[in-house]
């Protein structure tokens, strides 16, 4: 026989749910946040899939009805593009400069600041003014100038004198963003390479630059984007048609009462596939400096 | 292993009056631990680096063994250096991190191989080779640092703050390892701390400085117990001694300190090392004070209770000294019963008494205790 007072009652069921009102707020937030996400998708997609989708129709197709899904896949488009309209000489002047400016924009640009980082020369600060304030001047400026220079040294319309001007609009940017990111390599391990016995250069070439791939990747990918796509120096300053970088020749398909626009679509896809490419490649590393400094 | 010189040492850096490191000698023997101790500014990292090459030497001359080095590069000293962050390559495996020094003085790659194998074993890295520092925890990044260091068998080697980003339980251990480390390598190890501990239990010999200076130089335990000046007095020992303004007064057969309406005694002094009057510091560490109920007399302080720290092992009690004297702090037995706002004497035996001159701060020793 048990008493009231010795009997045990079991533990209180504990409701584990969370309350209602507060699944409900989980769900609105997550929900909107997912279609804030999707619709920044569509949003930056869409048109990249609807000039995908021009890319193979034909112009008379396009005009029938803009937005349609291609019925027949004239993938012969890019043959046409390719060889009858002179897009593989294009896409090898693009290739050609493009890819040597970017190449010496990145080595320069690095050792310039490496230098405005870490030396502590006289005219530091100068050096570093005068290059971020040419940022600042829009570049269509020195147009006419440049014109004259090049015709001057006699590399107007040649691949060279636009890949020499390519490097000097992208080198201050580039400068400029890689001495922020230079400047916070500590100290310690320039130090320690020296007393490795590592001299300047070396600590420059083994140490700062596989440091600094993250920046270093986020301005070749900048840079590559911002030359391939150049179309207003490229067009002054190249008259021969041989010579001509992609982006003219997208422009040769816009005549003065009639566009091309199959074609036009066509040339632009070819031009963006480089583009992918250099992203897919480098976008771990352009991630890695995005969020270098966001966990301690 | 070799000996270390340094005489005369100054560095100076443009545009500031008071010079980093100023008028600094000091040698370190063959095979010494020695731990440059000071607060932060005082110029003991600054001389460091000049040992190690990093920093130029405005004046003065360093010499390793017999080889004068003021103008040899870093990487021709033969010297090696574990630095406060670690600084290991970011982008490097373990492994290469410790060869990268040795690839660049063409060790060639057995010798390399071996020696990368020798200071894993000896610092527990074997696993971590193929990892990267960002894979280490903080003790292990510390283990690499040292084991760079260890790979290059240097004459000497310079640490510089290697524990003060370890947690306190680490720091223990790996003190212990670099003593350990020491004593199987017997190699010169000049040793930088802010750290009274790690000077006391690591070096064989320690050198405090101050505001660029050299304020003494000597074993622990000596340094310890006969401070050159106030500060190292204050430096050394935590709690810090206790220092207080009294003025002499001469007895008929000695003098006393007038202090808070209290007199020591201050007869181990000779009259002649003792000003004729005016003020002069006592000191008194706080493990040597003697707590009891307050009793008149000579060599005896009476004050109130102002604060107690129960500290579990020990307890410290702050006591404010009648006639504004200032306040001391005693550390005690643990059981100590003792309530804020209570009267109490404190007694300082005369062997733990301290003076010190008002103006220069300098110690004047007792008759019985040579000058340190």
């Amino acid at each position: 026989m048990t008493s009231a007072s010795t009997t045990l009652k079991p533990p209180a069921a504990v409701d584990h749910r969370e309350p209602l009102t507060a699944a409900l707020s989980r769900m609105l937030r997550n929900g909107g946040l997912m279609a804030a996400v999707v619709l920044y998708t569509l949003y930056s997609a869409l048109p990249f899939l609807w000039i995908g989708t021009m890319s193979v129709r034909t112009t008379s197709e396009i005009s029938a009805n803009h937005f349609a899904w291609p019925e027949t896949f004239h993938w012969e488009k890019f043959r046409i593009a390719w060889v009858d309209s002179n897009f593989a000489q294009y896409f090898w002047n693009s290739s050609l400069i493009v890819v040597s400016a970017v190449a010496i924009v990145t080595l320069l640009g690095a050792a310039a600041a490496h230098c405005l980082a870490r030396y502590n020369f006289r005219g530091n600060r100068l050096v570093y003014f005068i290059l971020f304030s040419s940022i600042v001047f829009p570049p269509q400026i020195i147009l006419i100038s440049l014109f004259q220079v090049l015709v001057e040294y006699e590399l107007y319309n040649s691949r060279l004198g636009l890949m020499i001007v390519y490097v000097s609009l992208q080198l201050p940017l580039t400068v400029y963003l890689l001495e922020g990111f230079f400047a916070r390599i500590p100290q310690d391990l320039f130090d320690a390479a020296k007393m490795d016995g590592y001299s300047d250069f070396e600590i420059f070439w083994r140490i700062v630059l596989p440091v600094g791939m993250p920046a270093i990747a986020t301005t070749i990918i900048l840079n590559f984007i911002q030359l391939w796509n150049e179309f207003l120096f490229a067009v002054v300053l190249l008259s021969d048609q041989g010579s001509r970088t992609l982006p003219i020749g997208i422009r040769a398909y816009m005549g003065d009462y009639f566009q091309d626009i199959g074609m036009i679509a066509t040339g632009m896809m070819i031009a963006v596939i480089p583009v992918v490419v250099l992203y897919a490649f480098f976008s771990e590393k352009l991630i890695q400096g995005m969020t270098a400094g966001a966990v301690k | 292993m070799a000996a270390v010189h340094l005489e005369n040492i100054f560095k100076r850096y443009k545009g500031t009056a008071q010079p980093a490191v100023d008028d600094v000698s000091l040698s370190v023997q063959d095979g010494e631990f020695m731990v440059l101790l000071g607060p932060s500014g005082c110029g003991k990292s600054t001389t460091l680096r000049m040992i190690a090459g990093l920093e130029a030497i405005s004046e003065g001359s360093l010499a390793i063994d017999t080889r004068k080095v003021n103008e040899v590069p870093a990487k021709d000293r033969d010297i090696a250096m574990v630095f406060q962050s670690y600084a290991l390559y970011p982008h490097m495996t373990v492994a290469d991190n410790l060869s990268f020094g040795l690839r660049r003085r063409r060790v060639d790659s057995q010798q390399i191989a071996a020696r990368v194998k020798s200071a894993a074993g000896i610092l527990g890295l074997n696993e971590l080779l193929a990892r990267k520092p960002a894979a280490l925890s903080g003790g292990q990044r510390q283990r690499v640092a040292l084991g760079r260091a260890i790979v290059r068998e240097p004459k000497v080697f310079l640490f510089d703050e290697p524990l003060s980003n370890l947690d306190a339980a680490l720091r223990v251990n790996t003190r212990n390892e670099l003593v350990r480390l020491h004593r199987r390598l017997g190699a010169t190890m000049i040793y930088v701390t802010h750290d009274q501990v790690e000077a006391m239990t690591m070096g064989q010999r320690i050198c405090v400085m101050n505001k660029g200076k050299v304020a003494q130089v000597g074993k622990p335990l000596e340094v310890y117990r006969a401070p050159a000046d106030a500060f190292v007095a204050r430096f050394l020992g935590n709690p810090p001694m206790n220092i207080l303004k009294a003025c002499i007064v001469q007895g008929p057969s000695s003098a006393v300190a007038a202090l808070g309406g209290s007199e020591l005694p201050l007869a181990r002094w000779a009259r002649a090392a003792l000003p004729p009057a005016g003020e002069l510091l006592v000191g008194v560490r706080p493990e040597e004070l003697q707590l009891h109920e307050v009793r008149e007399g000579g060599g005896t302080l009476r004050g109130v209770v102002s604060a107690i720290e129960p500290l579990g092992a020990e307890t410290l009690l702050m006591v404010s000294l009648e006639g504004d004297a200032g306040d001391v702090m005693a550390r005690l037995h643990r059981d100590v019963k003792s309530s804020i706002g209570d009267r109490v004497g404190l007694t300082i035996p005369d062997e733990a008494l301290y003076l010190f001159d008002a103006f220069t701060e300098k110690a004047i020793p007792a008759a019985d205790v040579g000058a340190p």
